[in-house]
């Protein structure tokens, strides 16, 4: 068994696996920065809305451009995803259903869209259902551009160019983004516009989904949003550390995901698996490994204490009821 | 791939944060060059059809690593991390092209930007292509299923291998002669039998579009219950019109594939015994993969002398059980 192993990894190849591993860190490291802030906000399904709902973004960008290239991609996915934060916000206010069933409503709806345009021009469209929904990570070292004289993976170059801008966002606006995630009251009145920041905030979620949909596709990029800044929650209160520990703990699954997706079905017996799965598969024994660490540090079974006087934990009924105990 | 001048990282004091840099580039250069350094050289192919005549051609000068093995179906074959591997080791590689391989088409045309890359099908003259009408301005892939048209195949290997070994042009040349003899030579012995058919029942349904070359090489009507590609469902009303032809033209025989799922056939057979026409299944036919390997079947000529012999004997023809070279496994 533990020669299967050794054999697989001996397959190991820089050009390939280097590559692999360094767009799913840095598609995991970017998802993770962003991610923290929707985790924060305690709408962490608006990451999964926002990466079904730019397909009608995607469609309408090619059918005018006529082209894949990845700018008018990129606007017509920050314009949807725009539009769906928008649209949540004016269905939940009118309608007046929660925000859960009016983000369900707004991303079915224009994920349908998508789908009409996108068949609308079927034989001309390009766009590999496969491809969109589970990526193909393994294939993104055979696509390469010439960046200063060297080859360098499209993929690679367009998701370290969308972390930079994350990475950007968050460094120069982290003062508003932290106030306003912490109390958007308190942030409108200290002159924060606590909407335009939610506005970007969702502009960046949606640049971040299409660039991860050649590495780990719509539905993967959920799990690299939301679960690699939910397990550092659990280690940290300060927002500093936990976008550390965020980006930490996604390019360390992105690594571990794609070692063991070589070593564990070669374990078995098995060729490689899909990289994309074992990544977010990692991710999540990750949060479960945090938890247990957590449990045992408390040595309080299931119950995590507040800091006192922090605004985050006053629990709303929220989803996950992190806090709530011992006050 | 990155270059590394090492002629001028040599001539300076060594640097131990350059070399450093220096090995880590050279981690990521490819290991494969556009002229063969030693022999056996490694080519990678798609399907079996095509590694199959080029391990004809290429005979022992080449390593030949054929990525879809027996029973995969090409129209839907997504490359694993492993096949990539497979692919950055290669110095040259054929696959079929016209599309045959949908979603990997896209990995190989990436490929040749770095080696050879070369479709098989690229020799033979568009106009003797099939147009299919449900989608014009493309062609039917299946063009092994006219072992004519293969040979021409066959010369397209030997005219690739050639440039790129030209110390061993000679022998490739003359290994595709006499290859492209032997599917000229199947051809003629697949007319014989069909014509022993008779002519009303010289109808081949199968579970999809893959033998349009087949019928016009040996003079049968085709029709397949899926399209061209498997990717697309069979509709209902589809489905009901073959059944209707088989009960109207007392079809004896339909016939299942290798490499799709056998439901759309078990459809058809129960929607004709419904209507009181036992039409009986007539074999597996090997349409887009071969046999196993290491049997006959699991050869180009194999794979061809099975469907022509299995089709003209469920049909009502004669022909012999063991096939052309008597060399079929099991009785047809």
């Amino acid at each position: 068994m533990l020669a299967r192993v050794l054999e697989s990894l001996r397959s190991w190849e820089w050009a390939l696996d280097g590559w692999i591993i360094v767009a799913g860190a840095l598609c995991a490291a970017a998802s993770a920065l962003v991610g923290t802030f929707l985790v924060l906000r305690r709408m962490s399904m608006m990451g999964d809305a926002i990466s079904h709902a730019v397909l009608p973004g995607l469609a309408v960008a090619f059918l005018v451009t006529g082209s894949r290239a990845s700018v008018p991609m990129f606007l017509g996915a920050a314009v949807v995803g725009v539009l769906t934060a928008l649209f949540t916000e004016w269905v939940r206010g009118v309608g007046k259903v929660d925000e859960g069933a009016s983000m369900g409503v707004v991303f079915t709806s224009l994920f349908a869209l998508g789908l009409l345009l996108v068949v609308q021009a079927a034989d001309h469209v390009d766009l590999d259902p496969g491809c969109v929904l589970y990526g193909a990570i393994e294939l993104t070292p055979l696509d390469t551009v010439t960046v200063v004289g060297r080859e360098v993976p499209r993929v690679v170059v367009m998701l370290g160019a969308v972390f930079l801008l994350n990475l950007t966002c968050v460094l120069v606006l982290y003062k508003e983004l932290q106030i306003s995630s912490f109390d958007p009251a308190l942030a409108t009145t200290l002159g924060i516009n606590a909407r335009g920041l939610h506005f970007l905030l969702m502009t960046l979620v949606a640049v971040t989904a299409v660039a991860s949909f050649e590495t780990v596709g719509n539905i993967l990029v959920v799990a690299m949003l939301v679960v690699p800044a939910a397990t550092a929650f659990l280690l940290t209160r300060r927002l500093s550390v936990l976008l550390v520990l965020a980006v930490g703990f996604g390019v360390g699954s992105a690594v571990v995901g794609h070692v063991a997706a070589l070593a564990v079905p070669a374990a078995f017996g098995y060729a490689s698996t899909n990289t994309a799965g074992m990544m977010a598969l990692t991710s999540g024994v990750g949060l479960l490994a945090a938890i247990v660490v957590t449990l045992l540090r408390r040595g309080q079974p299931l119950r995590i204490k507040n800091p006192p006087g922090s605004p985050l934990f006053v629990d709303g009924g929220g989803t996950v009821r992190v806090s709530g105990g011992g006050r | 791939m990155f270059k590394v001048e090492n002629a001028e990282y040599q001539s300076e004091p060594a640097l131990p944060g350059r070399w450093l840099l220096a090995l880590f580039l050279a981690c990521f250069l490819p290991s494969a060059t556009a002229q063969p350094k030693a022999y056996p050289y490694t080519v990678v192919t798609t399907v079996g059809m095509v590694t199959d005549i080029v391990r004809q051609v290429a005979a022992d000068k080449a390593t030949i690593v054929g990525l879809l093995g027996a029973g995969v179906d090409p129209h839907l074959y997504k490359p694993s991390r492993d096949d990539v591997a497979t692919l950055m080791r290669a110095q040259i590689v054929f696959y079929s092209g016209l599309m045959l391989e949908g979603k990997m088409a896209d990995t190989l045309v990436k490929l040749a930007r770095t080696r050879p890359v070369h479709a098989v099908t690229e020799l033979i003259p568009p106009e003797t292509l099939l147009e299919p009408e449900e989608m014009p301005g493309h062609h039917d892939p299946h063009v092994w299923m006219d072992p004519a048209a293969w040979a021409q195949a066959v010369e397209a290997v030997a005219q690739a291998l050639a440039a790129f070994d030209p110390p061993n042009a000679a022998l490739y040349r003359q290994n595709a002669t006499r290859y492209a003899e032997q599917c000229h030579r199947l051809r003629v012995y697949g007319q014989k039998v069909m014509a022993t058919v008779p002519e009303a029942r010289r109808v081949l349904v199968s579970s999809h579009d893959a033998f349009n070359y087949f019928g016009r090489a040996f003079g049968l009507r085709v029709m397949g219950v899926q399209g061209l590609s498997t990717e697309s469902e069979a509709g209902l009303q589809h489905i009901n019109e073959l059944v209707d032809f088989l009960v109207r033209h007392e079809v004896p025989a339909v016939f299942v594939e290798s490499s799709v799922p056998r439901k759309s056939i078990e459809a058809l057979v129960q929607g004709a015994q419904a209507r009181g026409w036992r039409v009986r299944i007539g074999g597996e036919l090997f349409s887009d993969a071969m046999g196993p390997a290491g049997t006959y079947e699991g050869t180009y000529l194999g794979m061809v002398d099975h469907n022509l012999t299995t089709v003209a004997r469920a049909l009502g023809g004669e022909a012999p059980a063991r096939g052309w070279q008597g060399k079929l496994s099991a009785a047809h």
